[in-house]
């Protein structure tokens, strides 16, 4: 498979949605990275990444069951995919090796 | 649980893709909980509709249906249906072609005469910080306005007030009559000077080709003189830097050099001149200007330094002249020097309009003009839906979409408002000589890119106004019932289309009315009694022998046949007046402003000005130079009593009444008759006066030349004759006459084949009815009457809505006159009744056309 480019929001919200298990889904991953991360970011970002995220393969959906406190809606659970584990995966990987031949002082200023 | 208003959810319904609606409205609900409980209710509120906002993406947004695979072939395809409809109901397509080929020609040119009227005085480089001193100058009658000011205010000014950059004094050329120009011993030539200051020709932009603008003028004998002058008295622009120029103007002579020349003054600047000299020069005649403050006569300009707060620079020089000369009863203010041509009437210190009204006028005659050109195509258009229904029927059934169809009607509307377009740009390339020489202009058609932009666009818009609602109409047709045959118009469309028609016609009753008017008082001031007789009365400059000698002079000129009688006066009758309030009369409370008229014996009889009481200045009784004549006015104003062999005091004399004549317009109707007084004085005399026989004009006007010429062998006879110069007080009215006249016509053509289409529309439509009664035995006459008597209750309508409004607007426009015409009610009388006329006759005829077929032709066909 072609290798498909992940960004770095798209790299934290898939790392939450894989964090969350099964109570991924929009509300729950916003208030998540706000408290965790100090990142606060509108209803609607968070919407378009998990939507890239599940065209690019990475995140999977379901509708679950409806809530009063949401009017009666339903709510869209996200799940990591095989492929998208095996990118956050692989980003480690890639991460790890590079710390790995860090020489000791490169990175004191 | 709270819910955020309901409303708010729907502008996110509008665009959100349907299958994420659900959860994207669960998230935001459940943030909304958490907005309030932080927030409060209105906070929360405020937030759910900014982030329901923020869904305005791509991924969120609702897909735009299309199945327009290809849009050149549907425009083709757009294109080639619209052409075959144009054959097919050639007609109608006429009707609309000529209505909208009219209309945008109309629009065509008032846009030109408008942008050119906006463009006047705009083109110099310091437009941004150019100014004009003015003068509001109170007296008992109010306040009034003046461009004059003191020679020696600029220096003044410039030294004086850091915002003030650079100040400039200007003797306008309107001031002289044509200066004669020559080079040494050559034959002179007629030419417009002006007078100005050091720094002219750095202030405004009337380009130096040679010179140095910074060196002008240093000099009092210099001259700059246009490249078409120089061009006249040397053949050529080259090498004439340096050469001496004779100049003779009124009493005023000199010799001066040149040393500049400058660029033809462009059409769209107010200052004309030919050549400029020195104001130095005029200082040296007419000391006074530069040697009081409280003698006014040049124009002042400034250059203010940028960002300059001019309403707090006039509350600055306000004062100005007090702190000067306390005598003085004179506030000064600055107007932005490219206002002065569309903005130049003040009454009583007040900005009150000007020329902007007529650009104002025309803007609106136009905009209504292409409105009523456009109801008539959306008329026609939806009249005619019947015809096309089959078409939408059948092309909906094979799948065509309601937007493509609308598509297609706009296509055809702006097709015909670009042909149209095309037709127009022809029309007026052709009108334009006519309208300019009316218009007194010299616009040309030049197709740079705005005036590009500008009229496409106004195409554009036309075709898109005048076929939307067509399109929106026809495209709305249910297919189902179109095939089976149950098409019928709906009775709001009737309605609809009768009150376009309505205001069709309303628009055109208030034209015509409007048109009458201005008519009316345009030829109530060319006939109506001035007081004195302009006509065959002629006037020539005093210079030259007359100057030299004038009682001989006028002497001899009397013995010219056919001349009646001849005088001598200051001004010319129609303009400016020297005025002054320096009068004393016993129980004198207030300032009055008097016109002093400085003439010669027979002045009054010369322009046969009936005296009410006592006598005119005669040679019989002496020495008359300390006797006074007033008008009817002025002695009222006074509050004389018995006022003949009074004494008035006037500058330092004492002056005794010896007559007293009937009032007479010195001013346009648009001012009221003022106080004037004569008294004799050759001195000033600049203008030769004379009454000459009526009925033999030219031959005695060939003598006059022969005559002139044995006596000022260097100087051409040019004369002119008084009431050309009432005329010209009038010019803007007769060109808004004429111009409205022809704007009306056009108004009322278009209107009138809107009904012709409607009309022939309605009969066709009716056609079956009108075979059935006519086998049941109705008359020709009885089926126009029917059908026409519809029509008459629409104009009828028309009328009442069309009447008080033009009554409203005439007599606004009547008001600006001192003296008018009233309004009659026959003017809207017949203005409605050739309104219902017009309409009987168009309606009758196209009804007489089908109403004369056998109606077996056409019941045949079912």
């Amino acid at each position: 498979m072609r290798k498909t480019y992940i960004g770095e929001l798209e790299e934290v919200v898939l790392l939450t949605v894989a964090v969350l298990q099964e109570e991924a889904y929009g509300v729950a991953i916003g208030l998540y990275l706000g408290r965790e991360l100090g990142r606060k970011l509108s209803i609607s970002a968070i919407h378009a990444t998990l939507n890239r995220l599940a065209e690019k393969g990475y995140v999977d959906s379901h509708l679950g069951g409806a809530t009063a406190e949401r009017g009666g809606r339903r709510k869209r659970y996200f799940k990591v995919t095989t492929s998208g584990s095996r990118i956050l995966t692989e980003i480690q990987q890639v991460r790890s090796q590079l710390w790995s031949q860090l020489p000791p002082n490169a990175l004191a200023t | 649980m709270i819910t955020p208003p309901k409303w708010m959810n729907t502008p996110l319904r509008m665009w959100c893709k349907p299958e994420l609606l659900e959860e994207i409205e669960g998230d935001l609900l459940e943030y909304y909980g958490f907005w309030i409980e932080e927030y409060g209710q209105r906070k929360a509120n405020r937030l759910y509709a900014w982030h329901a906002l923020k869904f305005l993406r791509p991924f969120a947004l609702k897909k735009v249906k299309s199945n327009n695979s290809n849009p050149i072939n549907m425009l083709q395809h757009a294109l080639l249906i619209a052409f075959r409809n144009f054959r097919k109901h050639s007609s109608s397509f006429l009707i609309n072609l000529l209505g909208l080929c009219s209309g945008l020609t109309c629009v065509l040119i008032i846009y030109l005469w408008v942008n050119d009227e906006l463009s006047i005085d705009k083109f110099h480089k310091n437009d941004q910080q150019l100014y004009q001193v003015m003068q509001n100058k109170s007296s008992g009658a109010g306040i009034t306005t003046v461009e004059w000011t003191p020679g020696l205010l600029a220096n003044a000014l410039a030294t004086e007030m850091p915002e003030v950059e650079q100040a400039v004094t200007v003797m306008s050329a309107t001031w002289f009559p044509d200066f004669a120009l020559s080079e040494k011993g050559e034959e002179p030539v007629k030419a417009k000077g002006q007078f100005a200051g050091i720094g002219f020709f750095q202030m405004f932009s009337f380009d130096l080709t040679q010179g140095d603008a910074n060196q002008l003028f240093l000099n009092k004998n210099e001259v700059v003189i246009s490249e078409d002058l120089a061009r006249q008295i040397f053949n050529t622009t080259e090498n004439i830097i340096g050469k001496t120029l004779e100049w003779k103007v009124l009493e005023f002579s000199g010799v001066s050099t040149i040393t500049g020349i400058c660029k033809n003054v462009p059409k769209n600047s107010t200052q004309q001149f030919d050549f400029v000299l020195p104001i130095e020069k005029l200082y040296e005649f007419i000391p006074r200007f530069n040697g009081r403050w409280a003698a006014s006569g040049p124009d002042t300009y400034l250059l203010l330094a940028k960002g300059t707060d001019v309403s707090r620079f006039n509350a600055k020089i306000s004062d100005f002249l007090q702190s000067k000369d306390q005598e003085i009863e004179a506030s000064l203010f600055v107007r932005s020097y490219a206002d002065r041509y569309l903005y130049g009437n003040y009454e009583n210190g007040q900005l009150n309009g000007g020329r902007i009204a007529y650009v104002k006028l025309f803007s609106s005659i136009a905009i209504l003009i292409l409105f009523i050109a456009c109801i008539n195509f959306t008329n026609l258009t939806t009249a005619n839906a019947s015809r096309r229904a089959k078409e939408v029927g059948v092309k909906k059934v094979v799948g065509a979409h309601r937007s493509t169809l609308i598509f297609q009607y706009l296509i055809e509307s702006s097709l015909l408002a670009f042909m149209s377009l095309i037709m127009a740009i022809a029309l007026v390339t052709y009108l334009l000589p006519g309208f300019n020489s009316m218009a007194g202009k010299a616009i040309q058609l030049h197709f740079n890119t705005e005036l590009i932009i500008i009229i496409f666009s106004i195409a554009l818009v036309t075709g898109l106004l005048a076929g939307s609602y067509p399109a929106l109409y026809l495209s709305r047709f249910s297919p189902g019932k179109i095939l089976k045959g149950q098409f019928k118009t709906s009775i709001i469309d009737f309605w609809a289309r009768k009150g376009l028609v309505t205001f069709q016609f309303a628009t055109s009753i208030i034209l015509i009315i409007a048109v009458l008017v201005v008519y009316k008082q345009t030829s109530f001031i060319q006939t109506a009694n001035i007081g004195f007789e302009k006509d065959n009365v002629i006037y020539i400059n005093n210079e030259g022998a007359s100057a030299k000698n004038l009682d001989t002079f006028l002497a001899e000129l009397k013995n010219v046949g056919g001349v009646l009688n001849a005088s001598s006066t200051t001004h010319i009758m129609t303009g400016k007046y020297m005025s002054t309030d320096n009068l004393r009369w016993p129980a004198k409370t207030n300032d009055i402003s008097f016109e002093m008229i400085e003439g010669n014996y027979d002045l009054i009889e010369t322009l046969n000005i009936p005296l009410k009481e006592g006598r005119s200045f005669s040679r019989t009784f002496g020495n008359e130079s300390d006797k006074i004549i007033f008008n009817e006015r002025a002695i009222e104003m006074m509050g004389l009593e018995d006022p003949i062999g009074k004494k008035i005091g006037l500058f330092d004399k004492e002056c005794e009444i010896i007559g007293i004549t009937k009032d007479f317009h010195l001013e346009s109707f648009h001012e009221s008759i003022k106080p004037a007084f004569f008294v004799l004085n050759s001195d000033h005399a600049r203008i030769l006066i004379l009454k000459i026989q009526s009925g033999q004009e030219h031959s005695t006007l060939e003598r006059l030349s022969k005559f002139y010429k044995s006596q000022n062998p260097d100087l051409p006879f040019e004369y002119h004759f008084l009431d050309d110069n009432f005329q010209k007080l009038y010019v803007s009215e007769q060109r808004v006459s004429t111009l409205t006249k022809y704007f009306a016509a056009l108004a009322c053509l278009i209107s009138c084949l809107g009904l012709l289409g409607l009309s022939a529309f309605n009969a066709e439509r009716r056609m079956k009815e009108i075979g059935i009664r006519k086998i049941l035995g109705s008359s020709v006459l009885s089926i126009v009457r029917l059908i026409s008597g519809e029509f008459t209750k629409i104009i009828l309508l028309a009328n009442v809505v069309a009447l008080p409004i033009s009554y409203l607007i005439t007599k606004h426009w009547l008001s600006d006159f001192a003296y008018r015409i009233d309004l009659e009610w026959w003017f809207f009388a017949a203005s409605g009744l050739s309104a219902i006329l017009v309409a009987w006759l168009i309606v009758g005829w196209q009804t007489l056309k089908v109403a004369r077929i056998n109606p077996m032709v056409f019941l045949r066909k079912e």
